[in-house]
């Protein structure tokens, strides 16, 4: 039972959720001032049928509420409008701009429950603004005082700041530039992050900021390999969302603080990465955005999930004006759905949400008829919405890749593929999600990635399908196809790179890795050698070809490659976990428990070491030991039934009554249950176990039977006596 | 080059505007109020000797539309000040100082004589309504085109990458070739002029 874990690619962190993450509150939060537009009396609103309105009664606090916000000395907004002078100047302009909704900017239809932070203006105040530009009237009486807008930052005195490095100059020209910047945050110990606030520095010119995190030196050597501050292009793959929350910044758009227990764990080393959207303003602009971080030192007890829904295998023919995508997932279990963020390109035209709940009703979540690419809103929920397990959430997005469409950024208009790049389209749905409880999050989690990843897979071959030589898509391919079990397909990608770059090593290593996991032992062999010998003391392909031997059955030679890599990186974990476990197969308890604890050492919650040692402890009948090893195991790796298992079935059936916790095991053999779906006869064995254990024979007998009706061969049979004793009100007892 | 007062006509034929084979009078529009910069009275419109078209360029101290336009027009300036057209700088709004406009305009830096019209008259004789928009005269101080620089802005919120239509280039070089103006008005978008003093 030992764990040969074959080791995560070079090109990704091992760990790393290929899930990106997000930022909201759980409920009506306290709404910072710049976003939260107080309400305006009917008093105030409504001019009496005879008499005009008035810029003093009707229109300042209107104003004031709805657009003072940016449109203040300072704002984000070209110029001011608070004062009768200031309003008056651009009274048309105003009529105008508020008749057509482009001001204020929201693009989105109202939702019933309305979202956080929308500055709307009903029709009645449109037609008020358009009533007094017509006769702009200062009014009787004093115009009210604006709103005192803080000074510093909104959401108060931040733990952290972090500006950028140094002044990017933007040119006066083209309109639209992107540029990425990665900036080490300096923590020296875990913080939980409760918000961060995006200050554009200067708001004329930065439109939106799209920010990550990146917990590798991907991003850093990226924007290192720019002599000017930043970089162009892509985000790393490994600059992502914090788990379960979104980050970003749009004018007029302050996420409040998430309560604490949704918080979302800064550690030391990460690197803050924001990809600014900047409008130029037609002269160089110096920008330079600061950024501001709440931290609260209690850890979160809860973890909200990201799910995006969408298409990546867009191919839209040149001037096809209606094209769409859609697409819809059942959630496996009850959430409560946070927030949303619809993301896509230029050609976008209209963008719909919807969620159909278990008793038919379908409710919209979001509606955008008219999508602007420049406005990339995260829109939260002021009452969060309650999603019951087996709601259907869909999208549907339409494309117009016509020359009619003036933001069609293609004259004339090409074929267009799905992609990242700002020309390439997008069409994606972001839902910030939170489960229930620890099990429903995993499970949510596992499920959710699955139909992400495979999503994300569709995206690779899109953009290979024009970009055929790329090595980096085939490797990313490849590492993807091996996330979806298909190692044949991770062999076919890795194989293109290797055979474009046949002098690089991690080409090789890449190659070995899949072919391990297509079972194709002997290739695999070669082509970690290979990589072995273009690079001398290679630790991880070591590590690796020792996994790969251990599972062709050539243990003498897996420990010697084992332990060559050990010698070329000590510090590699990994290698040492492997080694450990292979000395446990070989029955060498004490080096094995040597190395089983070195790992832990060098990555205390490693919970393959944890495992493995429990096994090491359960070899020595030392069924404690094993018990608290498997205990920890199943808590560094709550989503693991393999590990929740094990613990149970040691829990249920330990011989030794002091170690035996009949209720501990119930519990985390039923998580076990709960993530896998009830479909894995082990996993039910020993739930039926527990429950025997716990006395609780009826639901014992019941689990059994389901778990006969899908195991075959000696577990069956192993079931079926199982069976016959819980029918006689008998526990099992393991007396190994 | 204030030759002449506000009502005057007289003929001009410039050597460019021969081409046009046509050597109309000059009726040069009212400029009352036009100050440049240090507060003189200014007449962009009055023809001098070797222009083929005068363009007003009316701007502003903060519209965002306009200042995107800074580089195209001081390309434009650069194609077509060799041949003979004459840019200006209008700052139309009631109650921009003057100081507001030098240091506009020298933030953007404009290679370009500015003037500010208080009283509208320019936007008047040149028929236009926001800022950015552009008016051309040709020799005979006619008004041939107002409108849009170029179709980039469609609406507000709605512009294009890249302009499919330069408006202003196509006027300027009809008239430089002494050719009607193919399409002699257009609708600007920007920001509305504003007329009345606060």
């Amino acid at each position: 039972m030992s764990t040969v874990g074959v080791l995560c690619s070079w090109r990704r962190s091992c760990g790393a959720a290929l899930v990106a993450s997000m930022l909201f509150p759980q409920r009506a939060p306290a709404q910072p001032a710049l976003v939260a537009p107080p309400p305006v009396s009917a008093s105030q609103r409504v001019p009496s049928a005879d008499a005009a309105p008035t810029f003093n009664q009707h229109i300042a606090p209107l104003l004031h509420s709805r657009c003072g916000a940016c449109h203040r000395p300072g704002g984000a907004g070209p110029f001011s409008l608070l004062t009768f002078d200031e309003v008056k100047r651009r009274a048309a302009q105003i009529a105008a701009v508020t008749g057509s909704g482009f001001m204020p900017p929201w693009k989105a239809a109202a939702h019933a429950g309305g979202f956080v932070a929308q500055p709307r203006l009903t029709a009645d105040d449109v037609a008020l603004i358009a009533t007094w530009a017509n006769a702009p009237i200062e009014g009787p009486g004093a115009a009210p005082a604006p709103p005192r807008w803080p000074t510093g930052w909104y959401l108060g005195t931040p733990d952290l700041v972090v500006t950028l490095p140094a002044n990017y100059t933007l040119p006066a020209e083209p309109s639209d530039v992107f540029r990425i910047f990665a900036v080490p945050l300096h923590v020296n110990r875990r913080r939980y992050v409760t918000g961060i606030e995006f200050d554009p520095g200067n708001a004329r010119v930065v439109h939106h900021a799209n920010i990550r995190i990146d917990t590798t030196d991907g991003s850093r050597r990226m924007d290192e390999a720019d002599p000017s501050p930043g970089y162009d292009g892509l985000m790393a793959r490994s600059a992502e969302y914090p788990e379960g929350h979104f980050l970003g910044w749009t004018p007029g758009q302050i996420a409040p603080l998430v309560a604490p227990d949704l918080a979302w764990p800064l550690d030391p080393g990460t690197d803050l990465v924001v990809q600014l959207h900047m409008q130029t303003s037609g002269k160089p602009e110096a920008v330079r955005p600061r950024i501001a971080f709440y931290f609260s030192d209690v850890p979160p007890s809860r973890t909200p999930s990201i799910l995006r829904l969408g298409s990546q295998g867009i191919d839209i023919t040149a001037g096809d004006g209606h094209y769409v995508i859609a697409d819809r997932y059942t959630l496996p279990v009850d959430a409560t759905l946070l927030a949303v963020q619809p993301h896509a390109h230029y050609r976008a035209t209209l963008v719909r949400g919807t969620a159909t709940f278990p008793d038919g009703r379908t409710e919209s979540l979001i509606s955008i008829d008219d999508w602007d690419f420049r406005w990339q809103h995260v829109y939260r929920y002021v009452e969060p919405i309650r999603l019951p397990k087996g709601t259907i959430v869909a999208m549907h997005y339409t494309f117009d890749n016509a020359p009619t469409n003036p933001r069609n950024p293609q004259v004339p208009p090409q074929r267009v593929r799905w992609g990242q790049r700002s020309f390439d389209e997008m069409g994606d749905l972001w839902f910030q999600l939170v489960a229930d409880g620890d099990a429903d999050r995993e499970r949510l989690r596992g499920d959710v990635r699955a139909k992400m990843t495979a999503e994300d897979y569709i995206g690779l071959e899109t953009m290979l399908a024009s970009a055929p030589d790329d090595t980096e898509l085939h490797d990313d391919a490849g590492v993807t196809a091996l996330a979806l079990g298909r190692p044949a397909d991770a062999v076919g990608h890795f194989r293109a790179t290797a055979r474009r770059q046949p002098e690089s090593a991690p080409a090789h290593y890449n190659l070995g890795t899949a072919l391990t996991q297509a079972g194709l032992f002997d290739d695999a062999i070669a082509s970690y050698e290979r990589a072995i010998a273009l690079r001398p003391g290679y630790a991880v392909a070591l590590a690796n070809l020792g996994d790969t031997l251990a599972s062709a059955g050539r243990a003498n030679e897996a420990i010697r490659r084992y332990e060559e890599a050990v010698a070329a990186d000590p510090l590699l974990p990994e290698a040492h976990n492997s080694l450990g476990a292979m000395l446990w197969r070989r029955g060498d308890l004490d080096r094995a428990e040597r190395e089983l604890t070195r790992t832990l050492e060098l990555r205390p919650a490693y919970a393959e070491a944890f495992f493995n040692l429990g096994h090491v402890a359960v070899r020595r009948k030392d069924i404690k030991t094993a018990v608290t090893n498997f205990r920890k195991a199943a808590a560094a790796s709550p989503g693991w039934p393999l590990a929740l298992t094990t613990a149970a079935w040691v829990l249920a059936t330990a011989a030794d009554l002091d170690v035996r916790a009949p209720f501990e095991a119930a519990q985390l053999a039923e998580r076990a249950a709960s993530l896998t779906g009830r479909a894995d006869p082990r996993v039910l064995d020993a739930l039926a176990v527990a429950y025997a254990s716990s006395g609780r024979f009826d639901e014992a007998v019941q689990t059994a039977r389901e778990a006969q009706g899908k195991a075959s061969g000696s577990l069956a049979k192993d079931i079926a006596a199982r069976l016959a004793m819980f029918e006689r009100r008998e526990a099992f007892v393991d007396q190994r | 080059m204030y030759a002449g007062n506000a009502t005057s006509s007289r003929r001009i034929c410039g050597a460019l505007a021969l081409a046009a084979a046509m050597c109309s009078p000059v009726v040069a529009a009212a400029q009352d109020g036009v100050r440049d910069l240090a507060g003189q009275p200014a007449r962009p419109l009055t023809v001098t000797a070797g222009t083929s078209a005068t363009v007003l360029v009316f701007t502003a101290v903060d519209c965002p539309i306009s200042d995107r336009y800074a580089p195209e027009l001081q390309r434009l300036r650069d194609a077509y000040a060799p041949r003979g057209v004459r840019f200006w700088l209008v700052y139309p709004n009631a109650g921009e100082a003057p100081s507001a406009a030098r240091a506009h305009a020298g933030a953007f830096s404009y290679a370009l004589p500015v003037v500010l019209d208080p009283l509208g008259t320019l936007v008047d004789v040149a028929k236009v309504s926001v800022t950015p928009e552009a008016a051309v005269f040709d020799a005979a101080g006619r008004l041939v085109y107002h409108g849009r620089i170029d179709d980039r802005y469609l609406d507000f919120g709605v512009d294009r990458p890249v302009p499919t239509r330069r408006d202003l280039a196509e006027a300027l070089r009809s008239v430089i070739a002494g050719r009607p103006v193919e399409v002699p008005e257009t609708r600007a978008v920007g920001c509305a002029v504003v007329r009345t003093q606060p």
